[in-house]
């Protein structure tokens, strides 16, 4: 073999990539990009705004008002459509057929027919029942509707004929804002309490730990039953008003166990960790310590158990209500309109009853999308 | 391993204390006490109650002493046994309690052992067959288990039943065998009107346990040791089941504790519904009549129910992972 | 059995184990990682051969595609590994050989199952993690042992407790009870040591076994690896980033550069006559008693390319000091004998380039 050693020209060296943008964006940047990444995230985000946007403008939706009562629509089903006009051709319009009753000789009952015959047109954005909107919005468009006397029941009619589409939406009110507040309770109840029990360590981190131990001692609903219970009737000094807010804090009053249990142990790593030992070290305050350096790193923590805690205080409330402990008539909630489908007799003959029960299942799912989303986002290296 | 249960036992006694105060305080939240509720009531109807039944029923309850010795009282009436008495149904709260709470706590069990039977397997299914069909199916039923109430589901089933099995639905027991002799018949009735509950209480915490058990599965596997199994030439079913598994299954037996009180509160809420003679029916009308009592000796007896079932995780807990013991 | 003229040879040869042209790529979301690029290796029997190279050029990879471990997203997609196991006959002197092609096996079948373990073992680096938790130290041991060795759970106790001794644990019966979290971090690789040599296995590949040890107990356990090899006449591939527990430990020596061997040699010659511009590299590279405080120490320059992306020509040109353009950033050279035992991949010492010029 020769030596082929001689004095080489120097080799070109590699072509350096660009320097990538990743290191150069923030931490929140990075989160919201990962998160728009993940489509299962997205919907659930995108469902959400949706939903609420249609729960608050319900009132608009909805061809009538939540709690008009229709004498001759009791436990009407929901109106049928068509696309094909009275000229007989289809087009883009739809139709809705009318209901009537008629009395059933055999069975000696009334029963709703559905008039094949008479086509009603669907009109949109018209004059139907007064509403108020967010409290200022007077008016009384509706986005579709028929003519009166003949209304629209698209998802059917209750016990005294009120219409299940309209009260759903109102209901949503109620069942999508009880969670937020309750996990707003929740956040600030389950962060103090929990870093201090795990900053603080000691005396108080025992007896905090022994609180949280006696209340994951109780099965859940039963104590929010028991703490409902406790509340006093709707009356002029108590308004349903009162009862709700209360009922958040009922609920939030056994939901702050967890998120203190995980701050506590979040908080006992980061305190033995150098960079608060240096702040220690360097003369920072305990107060400063916590809120400068602690909260921040455990902010996005608290973000994602948050989101993942509101499913369950929709189901809590919706429980609740169910039972009869939580939000009263005339208020509505998805677990209060639920109450009418105590029996299965009252569910087989009118099935549409249920639809609050798919408002709960729709938004859950949504929300734990989100949720799953979110935790992914923030720290992708956890499952 | 010993001094390790009496510690946890010396812990479980202060909890169980202070359980009973908090249980106590809610008794006695609700405005108005009920005795002098019914008093009022029975005054306004026009009847009255014999001043020796007002003075006994004072006397019993110390309504006319302070606080904690009306506690006191309370708490040794639980040691005689003599819960105190049941406004509504005017009879002893020992004699309705027993057999609910047991009652109760068999389905509980019922559904633990179903629940936990099936997450398991589904858990190890899709964390070994991960990106296959069947895991995607498992996710989504995972989701949908957890999003749908459990009364809800509970009346669906329901539905379900009575519409295209034709089966009777609610209760222990069909009209046909409600007061018949106990026989084979008797029985698979009471198996066929058990399926639904069961299922039911245990579905939420089935979709939750599962994914643990596959995230908990999918990180063992990562691990050095199942590697080392394979290398030693095992049977990749036994380097799962034996090796894998029984590291994967600690962090569930951790949380084994905290899902109780799920089960417990989930059966309530679907008693209701399906009409079981368990507690669940019993403690609410309870709270709705504000016969507190009634409802303050469930309350607390869940509660040590919930602290017993904790105490077996624990000592399960140490009995599997090795490292504990030494805590 | 039949024995081919080809196996006959191994095995005068003294060769045990042979990777021939050996291609292992890992199949990712982000793309395809070709971890092993050619791999030709001949393990001889008895002896430590060492496998050197830094992270990622695949020195782990080769062992455990041997043993058919690799997870699902790899594939080995070209070449062939091959075990010669000498079967010695009572009658006469010729020594029959069976070969097994390794690479046709299934993965999971009971055939490599049968090897795993008790013809091929493996150690780990990490002795925290390579013992599970749950069971103690003598169960896992036995558990091998009653696999492989058909005895019962008595018999296999006895076993175990005489390869702990073996391997230098000062209580093997009490140490049999305990569990792997309750020995230090040397007496627990020590027992994975006995759990692999438990079967008296022919070949044992030790992935970086002292890595994560101090230097006492590393010494200790170097010395117990070559007493026991001794004892056994076992053959041990050692694989390790450390140039000294190569000169301590090794009779061969192979250096692995982004999924090829570049060079291979005894440990002689790699020493003190290395002829790739990455093996000398790699000896500067050491910092060494006696030098100066103020020198620099002298890394290589450049990085470790990425392993998703692909570079035309010899792996190691955009590093190498004497790479000649035009010919080094071109084609991939192919492997060239240097002298008996010592060969290397470089066009410096040839002009032949490899035939699938894959890049």
């Amino acid at each position: 073999m020769t030596d082929a050693v001689t004095t080489v020209p120097q080799v070109p060296p590699i072509v350096e990539e660009p320097v990538s943008e990743v290191g150069q964006l923030s931490q929140w940047t990075l989160i919201r990009m990962r998160f728009a990444r993940n489509k299962l995230a997205m919907t659930g985000l995108i469902g959400l705004v949706i939903m609420y946007i249609l729960v608050f403008l319900g009132p608009f939706f909805a061809p009538n008002d939540y709690t008009y009562q229709n004498s001759d629509y009791i436990f009407g089903g929901p109106s049928e459509f068509t696309f094909i006009g009275p000229n007989g051709r289809f087009g883009l319009r739809p139709y809705m057929y009318p209901m009537t009753t008629q009395l059933d000789q055999a069975a000696f009952k009334f029963v709703f027919v559905v008039d094949k015959t008479k086509k009603m047109p669907v009109k949109f954005f018209t004059k139907g029942d007064p509403y108020t909107l967010l409290g200022f919005i007077h008016s009384d468009v509706h986005l579709f509707g028929v003519d009166k006397p003949q209304r629209v029941y698209l998802m059917g009619a209750d016990s005294i004929g009120r219409d299940m589409f309209a009260r759903t939406l109102m209901g949503g009110q109620i069942s999508m804002t009880v969670g937020l507040i309750g996990v707003a309770f929740s956040i600030i109840l389950g962060a103090v309490l929990g870093t201090m029990s795990g900053y603080f360590m000691g005396i108080a981190d025992d007896i905090i730990q022994r609180i949280i131990e006696v209340i994951s001692s109780f099965p859940t609903i039963p104590l929010w039953a028991a703490l409902a219970a406790a509340l006093p009737p709707v009356s002029e000094s108590f308004t349903a008003l009162d009862r709700y807010f209360l009922i958040t804090v009922v609920l939030s009053f056994v939901g702050w166990t967890g998120l203190a249990r995980q701050l506590r142990a979040k908080v006992m790593a980061y305190r033995s960790a150098d960079f608060c030992q240096a702040a220690l070290a360097a003369g920072s305050s305990d107060a400063h310590i916590i809120f400068t350096h602690m909260m921040p790193n455990a902010a996005s923590h608290i973000i994602v158990t948050s989101a993942l805690a509101i499913p369950g205080m929709i189901l809590g409330e919706t429980a609740l209500s169910f039972l009869g402990l939580g939000i009263l008539p005339p208020m509505v909630s998805w677990g209060a309109l639920l109450r009418d489908a105590q029996q299965v007799s009252v569910i087989v003959q009118h099935p549409w009853i249920m639809v609050p029960g798919v408002g709960v299942i729709i938004t859950v799912l949504l929300f734990s999308f989100m949720g799953d989303g979110l935790r992914d986002a923030i720290d992708p290296y956890s499952i | 391993m010993g001094s390790y249960i009496l510690r946890r036992l010396g812990y479980m006694a202060i909890t169980m204390v202070i359980v009973t105060i908090l249980g106590y305080i809610i008794i006695e939240l609700p405005p108005g006490s009920y005795v002098e509720s019914e008093i009022a009531r029975l005054r306004q109807q026009g009847g009255n109650l014999a001043p020796e039944q007002i003075q006994s029923l004072y006397k019993r309850y110390g309504l006319d002493q302070p606080e904690y010795i009306r506690f006191w009282k309370w708490i040794s009436g639980f040691v005689r046994g003599d819960f105190g008495q049941s406004f509504a149904y005017n009879l002893e709260v020992s004699q309705m309690i027993w057999s609910r709470l047991a009652l109760t706590l068999v389905f509980s069990l019922l559904s633990l052992i179903f629940s936990w039977t099936l997450a398991i397997i589904l858990g190890v299914y899709s964390a070994t067959h991960r990106y296959t069909i069947p895991d995607y199916l498992i996710t989504v039923l995972q989701f949908i288990g957890l999003a749908v109430p459990n009364f809800l589901l509970a009346l669906v089933l329901m539905v379900f039943a009575q519409d295209v099995l034709k089966m009777e639905v609610g209760g222990l027991f069909s009209s046909a065998y409600v007061n018949a002799p106990w026989s084979i018949g008797k029985v698979l009735d009471l198996l066929n009107h058990m399926w639904i509950p069961i299922i039911v209480i245990g579905a939420s915490g089935t979709a939750w346990l599962s994914r643990v058990m596959r995230a908990n599965l999918l990180d063992v596997l990562n691990m050095q040791y199942v590697q080392t199994a394979r290398a030693k030439g095992l049977h990749e079913n036994v380097v799962i089941w034996k090796h894998a598994f029984r590291n994967a299954i600690h962090p569930l037996i951790m949380v084994l504790g905290g899902s109780l009180p799920g089960l417990i509160s989930g059966e309530t809420i679907v008693s209701l519904v399906l009409n079981l003679p368990t507690t669940g029916p019993l403690y609410v009308n309870a709270l709705l009549q504000k016969d507190m009592y009634l409802a303050g000796a469930f309350l607390v007896f869940l509660a040590l129910a919930l602290l017993i079932g904790n105490l077996g995780a624990d000592i399960l807990l140490a009995w599997v992972d090795p490292r504990i013991r030494y805590e | 059995m039949s024995v081919p003229m080809g196996s006959q040879t191994k095995i005068e040869e003294g060769i045990i184990l042979r990777i021939n042209n050996l291609h292992t790529y890992f199949y990712t979301d982000i793309g395809i990682s070709r971890a092993l690029n050619g791999v030709s290796l001949d393990i001889p029997a008895g002896k430590v051969m060492g496998v050197v190279g830094e992270s990622g050029c695949g020195k782990s990879v080769t062992a455990l595609s041997c043993m058919r471990l690799l997870p699902k997203s790899a594939k080995i997609m070209q070449g062939d590994i091959t075990l010669y196991r000498p079967i010695k006959k009572e009658q006469g002197t010729s020594r029959i050989v069976d070969e097994i092609k390794l690479t046709d096996l299934d993965p999971m079948s009971l055939e490599i199952r049968n090897i795993r373990g008790a013809e091929l073992a493996m150690i780990f680096q990490e002795p925290m993690t390579s013992l599970n938790p749950s069971y103690t130290v003598g169960d896992q041991i036995s558990e091998a042992i009653i696999l492989h060795q058909e005895v019962g759970a008595e018999e296999a106790k006895e076993r175990t407790i005489r390869i702990l001794t073996q391997v230098g644990m000062a209580n093997p019966t009490a140490i049999f009870r305990r569990y792997p979290h309750e020995l230090s971090g040397g007496m627990r690789q020590r027992a994975m040591i006995a759990m692999a040599l438990s079967c008296t296995p022919d070949v044992l590949f030790a992935d970086e076994p002292t890595t994560a040890l101090d230097v006492t107990t590393e010494a200790q356990i170097l010395d117990l690896m070559r007493d026991l090899q001794a004892a056994m006449g076992m053959t041990i591939v050692f694989i390790t980033h450390n140039l000294g527990v190569v000169a301590q430990m090794c009779d061969y020596v192979a250096v692995m550069y982004l999924g090829r061997i570049v060079e291979q040699a005894g440990v002689e010659d790699i020493f003190y006559n290395s002829k790739h511009p990455y093996t000398s590299a790699l000896l500067n590279s050491i910092p060494h008693v006696g030098s100066r405080i103020k020198e620099r120490l002298q890394a290589i320059r450049g990085v470790v390319p990425d392993p998703y992306s692909s570079i035309q020509g010899c792996p190691f040109h955009p590093r190498c000091d004497r790479a000649i353009p035009g010919i080094c950033n071109v084609r991939v050279p192919a492997i060239t004998q240097i002298s008996e035992g010592h060969t290397v991949r470089c066009f410096l010492y040839s002009e032949k380039a490899e035939e699938n010029n894959a890049s």
